[in-house]
């Protein structure tokens, strides 16, 4: 991606903190990332590496208390999401940004028909009366490759299957042509026959329309497939960014080197024993003072349990932009 | 872990499996139908080898596995483990022949008593089929927690106070109790995280080499099952697609499911992502209406007129290779010296050596 483009979403140093009772949780420490239009970001890591939290920081999704967006800026286009106003945000929230969730039977409302829930963003962002609205369903299910779309319109989620629930949720983040589409596993609860067709389509999509994309993922095969950058994030903290063929080519993060070897692969070579990473993921109970992912690094020695790695350049370009890392230990230059 | 060894003893039998659930509609809770999740399987086990059965959500691979050990009473066939057939074993024969076989589920979080200590869920198969004494039996727990891995230290500790990783390792540890010969892996790894996964996969191989393990492993995860399993089962539908020797399935599948299958992986390396990806159409038919003739018919991108007709009999195609479709005959292979000994036996596999 070209430095020069203005980031549709430009994220700095987001924080966000859960207030409970047990103490509190920092689930994201200084994040930052931005997107450029029409490019598709990668956000893998483990549970409770802080990537859904984070994306939901963004739109103000998580409920407050137990949850505290502490510092930070997300900038669309100029305005400032976490000091906008609730009206602001609803404006935002649907229109500009849409969201797919993981759990395409639990993020429908099965009381309402299909038609209604793609109809009910197009009503209030886009003020259309329900005539226009229902037309704009019926070409936002055609367009997600839903067979037969309109006599499906007045069906009610339980008489869909997970793969076409998820097209409708598809369907209805995209009614309002946002600039951002937040896709937070969006295939992990369908199966990989499924999978490869929700991924086709969201190829094709992008291609028609041109938004810029965040997928969230722990899997790093549709990684691979699908992303033209990857941010790795590790304990709520970004480890690496870089092109997608950069990382997989040439991972710095130990972390992340780490990952690539324990994942088995369908073909090429087997592998012999599966590399494992030892231990466990950090509990965020405070503020990090040394590096989160020091506990199990083969590499860890005495200025990572002192000291939070800052996210530094490889090679040429800015931190955000090329390739970078958050770690101690990698060297300074790596490239021939 | 040979992929040919030379003559091995069948462990686990499974002929004409067949696991049929009721449905009773109506005010008169009448018996209109049946939900086929498993419906006539045949396959067989080695001593000491992994058979990984891979599927998508629904296509009754648990349901199988579950099965295999009779934890469903079967609706017909047979599975004989070690011998003896467990479908027609009384309540207490079948009580004493549950030390041989033992399951470890996909769910660590629900399988594990919440109540109960550590050592009071590894020690309760020890209670009800051992007369260890106290100290007998705790010598044993920690033995066993030694052996997967657990600190002794968190005997007396409660399920909530491990993670997700070391919840597997008790569940694991509860199965080997009694010295089991054949584990049922129900997808094991499915609810943990990927740098998990690894831990409690070179955990169950290190175990089978250690105690000399058959495997059933379940699991969607088609890489990990190329990575555990000698021989690999494709089920559709509650039926098996295709049976072949793991190099030879993931090297050349050759029932179109399994390579629609196998192609939809995606693969963690940009470069290989633009391979050729068959995409199938559609979604998994209901196994309470499956279709006439071949259970893939309506999905299946090769479909001939003879697949809604006629239902395709798992077949000897190629030596230790069983495939369930018309494209693939055995004459339309190499099949090597064997080719004449045509398999012809309905779902016989492994009686046709």
């Amino acid at each position: 991606m070209p430095d020069g483009a203005l980031p549709v979403l430009d994220v700095k140093g987001l924080k966000t903190v859960f207030r409970t009772r047990g103490g509190e949780v920092h689930a994201v420490n200084s994040v930052s990332f931005h997107l450029q239009p029409g490019e598709l970001l990668g956000v893998v890591g483990e549970s409770g590496s802080g990537k859904s939290v984070t994306m939901m920081s963004l739109i103000g999704l998580l409920p407050s208390p137990p949850a505290d967006v502490r510092e930070g800026q997300v900038l669309l286009g100029g305005m400032d999401l976490l000091r906008a106003t609730p009206d602001q945000l609803r404006a935002v929230r649907g229109a500009r940004i849409g969201f797919v969730f993981q759990d395409p039977m639990t993020s429908l409302n099965p009381v309402f028909n299909v038609g209604n829930q793609i109809m009910e963003p197009l009503r209030k962002h886009m003020g259309m009366d329900r005539k226009a609205a229902r037309q704009r369903a019926l070409e936002l299910l055609e367009l997600v490759g839903i067979p037969d779309a309109a006599r499906r319109l007045d069906d009610f989620p339980h008489q869909f299957s997970g793969g076409m629930r998820q097209r409708v949720m598809i369907a209805i983040a995209l009614a309002c042509n946002p600039e951002v589409l937040i896709a937070d596993e969006p295939t992990t609860a369908l199966d990989v026959t499924i999978q490869a067709q929700i991924l086709e389509l969201v190829k094709e999509l992008r291609q028609k329309l041109g938004m810029a994309i965040v997928w969230i993922t722990h899997d790093l095969g549709v990684i691979a497939g699908i992303a033209d950058r990857v941010m790795v994030m590790y304990g709520g903290q970004v480890v690496e960014q870089a092109p997608v063929r950069e990382l997989f080519a040439n991972p710095q993060h130990p972390y992340t080197r780490a990952l690539l070897k324990t994942i088995p692969k369908v073909s090429g070579e087997r592998e012999g024993r599966l590399q494992v990473i030892e231990g466990q993921p950090p509990i965020l109970s405070a503020a990090p003072t040394a590096c989160p992912f020091r506990a199990r690094c083969a590499h860890a020695f005495d200025r990572c349990h002192r000291e939070n790695p800052q996210r530094r350049a490889i090679g040429a370009g800015r931190v955000g932009y090329g390739h970078d890392v958050a770690c101690h230990w990698t060297p300074e230059v790596t490239h021939a | 872990m040979l992929d040919a060894s030379p003559p091995r003893k069948k462990l686990v039998e499974v002929k004409n499996l067949k696991m049929y659930f009721p449905i009773h509609t109506g005010l008169l809770r009448r018996h209109t139908g049946d939900v086929k999740a498993v419906d006539d399987i045949s396959f067989d086990i080695y001593e000491g080898e992994t058979l990984g059965l891979v599927g998508e959500s629904g296509c009754g691979k648990s349901t199988a596995g579950r099965a295999l050990i009779r934890l469903y009473e079967l609706t017909s066939g047979s599975v004989t483990i070690d011998g003896v057939d467990i479908a027609t074993l009384s309540a207490e024969q079948l009580r004493l022949k549950r030390p041989t076989m033992q399951m470890v589920f996909q769910d660590p979080q629900a399988s594990l008593n919440p109540r109960m200590t550590v050592s009071a869920i590894i020690g309760e198969p020890l209670d009800e089929h051992t007369t260890l004494t106290k100290a007998e039996k705790l010598a044993r727990i920690y033995e066993l927690m030694d052996a997967v891995g657990l600190n002794r230290n968190f005997a007396n500790r409660y399920p909530h106070a491990f993670s997700g990783g070391q919840r597997q390792r008790i569940g694991i540890a509860r199965a080997l109790a009694l010295n089991p010969k054949f584990i049922v892996c129900d997808e094991p790894i499915a609810a943990l995280d990927v740098s998990i996964q690894a831990q409690v996969v070179n955990l169950l191989e290190d175990l089978q080499e250690k105690f000399g393990l058959t495997y059933l492993f379940i699991s969607h995860d088609l890489s990990m099952v190329r990575h555990i399993a000698d021989r690999v089962a494709v089920m559709y539908l509650g039926q098996i697609m295709e049976l072949s020797a793991r190099d030879a399935l993931y090297a050349d599948p050759l029932h179109p499911y399994a390579k629609a299958l196998l192609s939809a992986v995606p693969e963690p390396d940009p470069a290989k992502a633009a391979r050729a990806r068959i995409i199938l159409q559609g979604d998994v038919p209901s196994p309470a209406n499956p279709p006439k003739g071949c259970n893939f018919c309506t999905r299946c991108p090769q479909v001939i007129p003879v697949c809604r007709e006629v239902q395709p009999a798992l077949t000897e195609v190629a030596p230790g290779r069983f495939v369930a479709c018309h494209l693939v005959q055995p004459t339309a292979l190499t099949a090597g010296p064997t080719g004449g000994t045509e398999a012809k036996e309905h779902n016989q596999q492994g009686a046709t050596r």
